[in-house]
């Protein structure tokens, strides 16, 4: 009698705990996080039976955030905006598994009579959830998943080409009919990335996660050996701000996934299972009835530095207790996370590139050249062996000669000996002579006192005389 | 200093701008959670990345001309060029995320993957704009304004991508940003230094004395040679030189020369000349220096 009580407890506290008062985060918006530090919170709230309220006393509600999902921080909320979605409308991404056992009756078995299978229950169900969605700015995309992701069209306004392109959906043959679902969530939330506003994909699901590299050993077409875990699509679903609603079709006694139970409750979504096509056909609407309802709470995000920031909402239900839910968003800034402190190396860092511009303006380039020479300027490839010749003897040849001082090769314009550089002791001067008229400083001579800084064309090439600190001996 | 040595000069200072903006902007990032807003903080890291840069780059021509009056009002000038740029750069950048704003973007990864790196690579573009035009500012030249917009605009760009990018590529951030910000200053001056080159109508090499084998690339309209700090060439080791003694000017694309002394002459080929259209290896003379003009 006593374990009868207890039981008898024990499923009241459950039940009561089933159907208590909820609140959820379905979405986080922080896209304008940069431009007015705004992050916008989606709720959507649930009396004891289940059912969404649309309108709650804004008191009830409070909003924290923490970089660390222990040490919460109240924020003051700037704007509450119960249905919040109908203005702005909903984008809806159906999500249709369309592998194998789809084509089999409820109870698991093959059937001949097509409108028994649960792929064409699935899709007069989709139709008529289109046809219930009279809100102009709500917008419906439709794609499928097997072995392969296939979308046939992102959410739009036009309900009846998603209509018409259910019947693009045929029956997958070989080894197609695998059950990607979270490489397809991944690839859908992708997809959704084009879209801005609220989104949610509705995934309805007859069975468990069966990737085709796991089950046939042979890469997939599209991500070869690579296979997806549920907490990819997970975070990839964040990342998008897409919330995953989760419909499990078929016989109760079918494997659920457990995986993208985690999916939806994560991404704000929820979970709902339907056993037959008129619970199915409500189930669509539910979804819609949920996000409608759903509040929008904006605040101003904090500045505390953090790959993720975890907002908690709170509220203040009817019998006086507690509900709470908490999501996070992204807040990581473009270049990353700072240092945990200060380090004496930055500063020293700085100090390095100070002191090494300053040793680069004390450079002065000056000319240390002492000797009298003659350096070459410009030369023709192939015609000078080296760029500079200083002047030690009293004759310098210049020429075609191999046994000329300075040699300029292969310029046939230029004599074996076309020039020397004289230098006379007495007067302590060099002085260009000549046979031939030879360029200097742009001017024919034969011959001329060169001065530092002249320059001497012979046969292309430029050489420049250097009279290095010559006066100073003088 | 060879042109092309000035380039390399150039890339050196990108890297000394880019190693203190780095630094710098660590610090700064350690205090995110003092400041207000997203938007000011980011702003603020524009300002100091422009600080840093215009002013590190603001003394390469004083450096090139071994000027120290140069360097100072090069750094005063770009410390205000880059305060401008780099609030500019940003807020520019940021004003296209703005108009994009939906069209762009439509989502968190998307802001984060393509409109934030693209619009702030625009911004970075801008900073970079706004520091290569400091030396065309400073010595109030069109032409080297010209060149420094293009210049700064291509380094921004390649830099701006290098410093959004890397961070995703590198696993170790503090690396990363390290060799983004290594990278603008690096581009800024390499582009900085191509473009100059490609634009200028000529070379002066100085031929003779201390500085001799120094190249001055004649990139502006107007170039005073002289031995005053106001002179664009100042030659302060060389005899017989005026304050101001000659001017190099660009008339229809073809250079000249012209004496601006009353009591000096100037000679070009060993002939006195008051004025005179350059040709291909003339010798200038002017005091005691000589300078060989090249085309570039």
């Amino acid at each position: 009698m006593k374990s009868k009580s207890i039981l008898f407890l024990f499923v009241l506290l459950f039940i009561q705990k089933a159907f208590a008062e909820s609140v959820n985060i379905s979405q986080i918006d922080n896209s304008s996080l940069l431009l007015d530090q705004n992050i916008r919170v989606y709720i959507s709230i649930t009396d004891n039976k289940g059912l969404p309220i649309k309108r709650v006393d804004e008191g009830k509600i409070t909003v924290s955030e923490s970089s660390d999902e222990k040490n919460f921080k109240k924020v003051k909320v700037q704007s509450f905006k119960p249905e919040a979605n109908y203005e702005r409308g909903i984008n809806f991404l159906l999500l249709l598994d369309n592998s194998g056992s789809m084509y089999f009756d409820l109870n698991g078995r093959e059937t001949s009579d097509e409108e028994k299978t649960r792929i064409s229950q699935a899709k007069r169900a989709v139709i008529e959830f289109i046809n219930s969605i009279k809100n102009p700015a709500d917008k419906v995309g439709i794609a499928s998943y097997n072995s392969y992701y296939e979308v046939y069209s992102m959410p739009v306004s036009d309900k009846n080409k998603i209509i018409n392109y259910l019947d693009e959906i045929k029956k997958p043959s070989g080894e197609e009919g695998w059950t990607e679902i979270y490489s397809s969530l991944y690839l859908a939330a992708e997809d959704f990335s084009q879209i801005s506003g609220r989104k949610a994909i509705i995934i309805l699901s007859d069975g468990e996660n069966r990737p085709f590299y796991v089950h046939t050993g042979k890469p997939h077409r599209d991500f070869g050996k690579k296979v997806f875990k549920y907490q990819e699509a997970i975070e990839k679903n964040i990342i998008e701000g897409v919330s995953v609603f989760t419909i499990n079709y078929g016989n109760p006694a079918d494997k659920k996934d457990s995986g993208l139970k985690s999916i939806s409750y994560n991404t704000g979504g929820v979970v709902f299972d339907a056993y037959n096509e008129e619970e199915l056909k409500s189930v669509y609407s539910k979804i819609r009835e949920r996000i409608l309802s759903e509040i929008m709470i904006t605040y101003k995000a904090g500045m505390e530095p953090a790959e993720k920031k975890y907002v908690k909402v709170e509220m203040t239900a009817s019998d006086n207790s507690k509900v709470s839910s908490t999501r996070y968003y992204i807040s990581s800034m473009i270049f990353g996370m700072p240092l945990k402190e200060s380090t004496p190396w930055l500063l020293l860092a700085i100090l390095i590139a100070l002191l090494l511009l300053w040793l680069l303006s004390m450079i002065k380039f000056k000319n240390r050249n002492t000797q009298p020479l003659l350096e070459i300027l410009d030369a023709p490839r192939g015609t000078i062996v080296s760029r500079t010749l200083a002047l030690t003897k009293n004759q310098t040849v210049i020429g075609g000669s191999k046994n000329a001082d300075l040699t300029i090769l292969n310029a046939p314009s230029v004599k074996e000996e076309h020039a020397t550089i004289v230098f006379d002791q007495k007067t302590q001067v060099y002085a260009l002579k000549s046979k031939e008229d030879v360029l200097v400083n742009n001017k024919p001579v034969k011959t001329k006192i060169l001065e530092s800084g002249d320059v001497i064309n012979v046969g292309g090439t430029t050489i420049v005389f250097d009279e290095g600190e010559i006066k100073k001996k003088r | 200093m060879s042109t092309l040595m000035k380039r390399v000069f150039l890339c050196i200072i990108g890297l000394l701008a880019g190693l203190a903006s780095w630094a710098t902007v660590e610090l700064i990032i350690i205090q995110q959670a003092k400041f207000p807003s997203y938007l000011l903080f980011s702003i603020t890291l524009g300002v100091i990345v422009g600080i840093f840069m215009s002013g590190f780059f603001g003394t390469s021509e004083g450096i090139f001309l071994a000027d120290g009056s140069k360097i100072i009002k090069g750094i005063i000038t770009g410390i205000i060029v880059g305060t401008i740029g780099g609030t500019a750069g940003f807020l520019i950048g940021q004003a296209i995320l703005f108009a994009a704003g939906n069209n762009l973007a439509h989502s968190v990864s998307d802001i984060n993957k393509i409109a934030l790196p693209l619009t702030r690579t625009i911004g970075w573009s801008i900073l970079g704009i706004f520091i290569g035009i400091t030396e065309g500012i400073r010595s109030f030249s069109f032409r080297k304004i010209k060149v420094g917009f293009l210049g700064g605009m291509l380094g921004g760009i390649t830099g701006g991508l290098a410093v959004e990018y890397l961070p995703r590529i590198l696993d170790n951030l503090l690396v990363a940003r390290l060799v983004g910000f290594l990278s603008f200053g690096f581009f800024i001056g390499i582009f900085y230094g191509i473009i100059e080159k490609t634009f200028s109508l000529g070379i002066l090499k100085l031929l003779n004395g201390k500085y001799k084998g120094k190249e001055f690339l004649i990139n502006q309209k107007r170039i005073k040679i002289g031995s005053s700090s106001w002179s664009d060439i100042k030659l302060s080791d060389y005899e017989d030189i005026d304050p101001i003694h000659a001017e190099i000017f660009v008339k229809r694309k073809n250079v000249n020369i012209r004496n601006k002394s009353k009591e000096s002459i100037i000679k070009v080929n060993d002939d006195i000349t008051e004025q005179k259209e350059l040709k291909f290896e003339d010798v200038i003379q002017i005091g005691s220096a000589k300078f060989i003009f090249k085309y570039s």
